[in-house]
């Protein structure tokens, strides 16, 4: 069984398109309130918000002009345990994050796609079941907030 | 049993066969660096003026080849009738039909366009021409104004994309949107064929390249022969002395569970020099997706190794040349960090 949901999750993100590097969508939501959707969608999702890193803060405060910038970190404790354990060259890739980058009246939401992070890594099973995992559950995500329809 | 069969079969067949949705496939992989209506973000604004300018054979060809070292990506997996159908979307934005080009009646001759390039167009496409100005497309701090950088006449994608004919009508014409002027008073025709012949002669630029030590490695990893405290506080001073300014260290599992429970022998020194960090966002605004700056310290079994993630191979991922050309300087930076820090 777990051999099949491993072929099924990596067939999944392989059929998708291998050429980009990064998941990016647009939003019609303002970035707080983007942001505030993808908080609440990563944990639906079984992932736990570890922190919000403010970007825009740091260089408003070095007086150089921006817009809304943040990135949102999220991970899975035992997820994030086990791999630092086995794998602590994944160190740089854990918590997970996605960007969250104001465009005017839109956002921008952003990530790396695991799977080119994958070809990194060489040929380990177990990461590139993580990898296909990372990407299955992002894209997912992401989509999630592509097609958010505020209620009215 | 059979015949329950055929019909999801035949339903799949359908679905299969039916015609792709430009909308959507316009929103799915174009719209968060076009904008939703072609108004252009990190990506190129594709404007009634643009639009009027490029073919749909050109659009097609750039959907496929992309621009490499340029941001956009290539979209070899979409099919035809994905691409036509993305293309048909975008036209719908105009009234205008797509333009035809008819072909050049003059034969170009490279060495006169090279002289004519370098007098008329290098101050603007540089002289190898890679394009000029920081970035590409309009977004976070650029002055939202000035929406089109010049373009990279010796981006290969360019190159395959677009036809004599369209870059001899747009040497013709110009582009308002990214103040680019009109030549037709200036030059001849047998001038703009010229100048086209030596826009084939571009050459890109050559590949840059990272330290060969850590080439094709996800993170530059080194053992420290010092304890974890000692390596994170050699690690703290090494950042202070290269100019950064270190944010609150935390712990790699922290906010994922419970302040007693984090595990304090592995924790991430988190760095940046603002300046520097204002100048990438607008060299790549999708730089957010590997920001911080962030080494980390674990121990492992009595060893001691700091991690931090290779800037050459993550930077890469961008399809962005310039931030490439930051990434191999900070490369030398990180990995002069880590080896001070572990000296």
């Amino acid at each position: 069984m777990k051999k099949l949901l491993t072929l099924v999750l990596c067939l999944a993100a392989f059929a998708a398109q291998a050429q980009q590097n990064l998941l990016m969508v647009r939003t019609q939501l303002k970035a707080p309130e983007a942001m505030a959707v993808l908080k609440e969608t990563v944990q639906e999702y079984g992932y736990t918000v570890a922190h919000v890193q403010r970007c825009d803060g740091g260089m408003t405060q070095f007086h150089y002009k921006t817009d809304y910038y943040r990135v949102l970190f999220f991970g899975k404790l035992a997820e994030a345990r086990g791999l630092l354990k086995h794998y602590p060259q994944m160190a740089p890739f854990i918590p997970l994050k996605i960007a969250v980058i104001a465009e005017k009246n839109e956002t921008v939401l952003a990530a790396v796609d695991p799977r080119a992070l994958g070809r990194l890594y060489g040929h380990d099973p177990v990461l590139e079941v993580q990898f296909a995992r990372w990407y299955n559950d992002l894209k997912s995500i992401l989509e999630e907030l592509r097609t958010f329809k505020p209620k009215s | 049993m059979r015949s329950w069969l055929i019909v999801p079969l035949l339903i799949l067949a359908a679905a299969a066969q039916a015609a792709p949705d430009g909308k959507l496939l316009y929103d799915t992989h174009c719209s968060a660096c076009h904008q939703t209506q072609g108004h252009g973000g990190i990506g190129l604004p594709l404007t009634a003026e643009i639009l009027s300018q490029i073919s749909d054979d050109y659009i097609a060809k750039t959907i496929r080849n992309g621009r490499p070292g340029r941001i956009m990506p290539s979209f070899q997996t979409l099919s035809d009738a994905q691409v036509g159908a993305i293309l048909k979307y975008i036209r719908s934005w105009s009234d205008q039909p797509p333009p035809r080009f008819p072909p050049l009646t003059q034969k170009g001759n490279a060495k006169r366009g090279r002289d004519l390039y370098a007098k008329h167009c290098q101050r603007c496409h540089g002289k190898d021409g890679s394009g000029e100005g920081s970035g590409t497309g309009v977004t976070l701090s650029r002055e939202r104004e000035f929406m089109v950088m010049p373009a990279a006449l010796n981006n290969p994608g360019f190159q395959r994309s677009a036809s004599d004919a369209m870059i001899a009508d747009i040497i013709r014409r110009g582009r308002k949107v990214g103040g680019m002027p009109s030549f037709r008073h200036k030059l001849s025709e047998q001038q703009i064929a010229d100048v086209v012949a030596w826009v084939r002669h571009l050459k890109p630029p050559p590949p840059i390249r990272g330290n060969p030590e850590w080439a094709g490695k996800a993170a530059y990893i080194m053992e420290s022969p010092y304890s974890f405290e000692e390596t994170v506080d050699n690690l703290k001073q090494a950042l202070t002395g290269a100019n950064f300014r270190i944010f609150p260290a935390r712990y790699l599992d922290q906010g994922l569970t419970d302040e007693f429970s984090v595990d304090k022998r592995q924790i991430g020194i988190r760095f940046c020099n603002f300046k520097e960090l204002y100048h990438l966002l607008n060299i790549d605004p999708r730089l957010g997706t590997v920001l911080p700056c962030r080494i980390n310290v674990i121990e492992r079994n009595g060893k001691v190794i700091l991690v931090a993630p290779n800037v050459m191979e993550i930077f890469r991922l961008f399809n962005n040349r310039e931030l490439l050309e930051v990434a191999k300087v900070m490369e030398d930076v990180i990995l002069g960090v880590m080896e001070e820090a572990t000296l």
